[in-house]
């Protein structure tokens, strides 16, 4: 039972894998074929982005930063209220990002920071990151998780489902310094608006 | 001819329970909408009992007939709705932006607050010194009515430590431990 487990979590590696370097041999020809690959509920996307590989550089290109994308699932925290605390470190370093979770109250911010020290290890690892100061949260969102259902007694032999929620945490890593906000002025808003209006046109006209 | 006197005869009784109703309704005196015909001063010729009944009914209502019984929400709220109340910039985290580095050990730290790190420390020696004492006292409600000092390896008591209780701890005094 547990050799058919692994021979089938080996076949899955094993298409997963393919499925990749399809992917990329589309790429280098600069033509992405647009295959929607179908997704069951224990595939593992957001790990798989680690293992992908560009082709080599050109001499002209400019240097591609080194991407870590780190995740854990099955937090016993709330989808909604870790949400609150991935848009606060969204686009920080990872420093200062690691500096404000420590600091929070919050049940999710010791995880979450336990989730992005383990990243920032993982990219010096593995992903041949120079220095572990020199990465920033591109990417940092929720996702929910399994819930177990459970019974919730009420008054008048009436009950409830409840739900003990679960979610997952994701975050990608990207070497190099975040980067700065655009900061529009409100006279360039308004610039914009005005030119937005002299752009419409009647479709289909003679 | 039959039909005539028929319809004539149906014409007849609807009259006569008209007449027989309107009578019946000034009796009991429910005909409220009519206006008087003329206006006497004396007593009426029926109690109105009735109305003030109904009257009083409708001052003390049951609890379900309240509009005021219980507030429920009137329409279902809409995802918009809801993403505006759950997104709003009060709602999020906030930034904060008091947080230095502890000269001591080089950890972070919050201005103004003990740093963590340091405090643990100090925690820990506090732990073992306590042991210390407990083990000098051997059971509860022991202490000594002096003062106490902790004198560590290499330390002799001082002239200010005569009369006072010492505990040895067998290490070298931590740099944050003055005298």
């Amino acid at each position: 039972m547990a050799a058919a487990m692994r021979g089938v979590g080996f076949i899955r590696n094993i298409v997963g894998s393919l499925h990749l370097r399809l992917q990329i041999l589309g790429g280098a020809s600069q033509q992405l074929s647009y295959l929607h690959t179908s997704i069951s509920l224990d595939s593992k996307h957001w790990e798989k982005n680690n293992r992908k590989v560009y082709p080599p550089q050109l001499l002209d290109e400019p240097r591609r930063p080194a991407e870590v994308y780190h995740s854990r699932r099955q937090i016993k925290y709330s989808k909604d209220k870790m949400w609150y605390l991935a848009k606060m470190i969204q686009g920080m370093s990872i420093d200062e990002a690691i500096a404000q979770l420590e600091f929070n109250d919050k049940k999710g911010a010791k995880i979450m920071k336990e989730v992005l020290l383990e990243a920032q290890e993982m990219a010096v690892k593995n992903h041949n990151v120079e220095y572990k100061s020199n990465l920033y949260v591109a990417e940092s969102f929720s996702g929910k998780g399994k819930y177990l259902k459970r019974i919730r007694y009420h008054g008048r032999g009436m009950f409830g489902i409840m739900d003990k929620v679960y979610c997952h945490y994701f975050v990608k890593l990207v070497e190099g310094l975040p980067p700065k906000p655009e900061q529009k002025t409100s006279f360039d808003q308004a610039k914009d608006y005005v030119q937005s209006l002299k752009n419409r046109t009647i479709i289909h006209s003679l | 001819m039959k039909r005539m006197i028929f319809s004539v005869l149906v014409h007849n009784l609807r009259c006569s329970l008209l007449r027989i109703e309107n009578r019946l309704l000034q009796i009991t005196g429910l005909d409220a909408q009519l206006a008087p015909s003329l206006a006497v001063n004396g007593p009426s010729l029926l109690p109105r009992i009735d109305q003030d009944s109904q009257h009083d009914e409708e001052q003390t209502p049951s609890l379900l007939d309240s509009i005021l019984w219980m507030a429920a929400p009137k329409k279902r709220r809409t995802i918009e709705v809801n993403r505006t109340r759950r997104r709003d910039e009060r709602k999020f985290e906030k930034v904060k932006y008091n947080i230095e580095p502890c000269p001591e050990c080089g950890y972070l730290k919050q201005n103004y607050i003990l740093c963590g790190f340091c405090y643990a420390k100090v925690c820990r020696e506090t732990a073992l010194i306590r042991q210390q004492i407990k083990e000098m006292e051997g059971g509860p409600l022991r202490a000594p009515t002096v003062e106490t000092v902790v004198l560590y390896e290499g330390e002799t008591p001082s002239e200010q430590d005569r009369e006072k209780r010492i505990v040895e701890r067998p290490r070298k005094r931590p740099a944050w431990f003055s005298h």
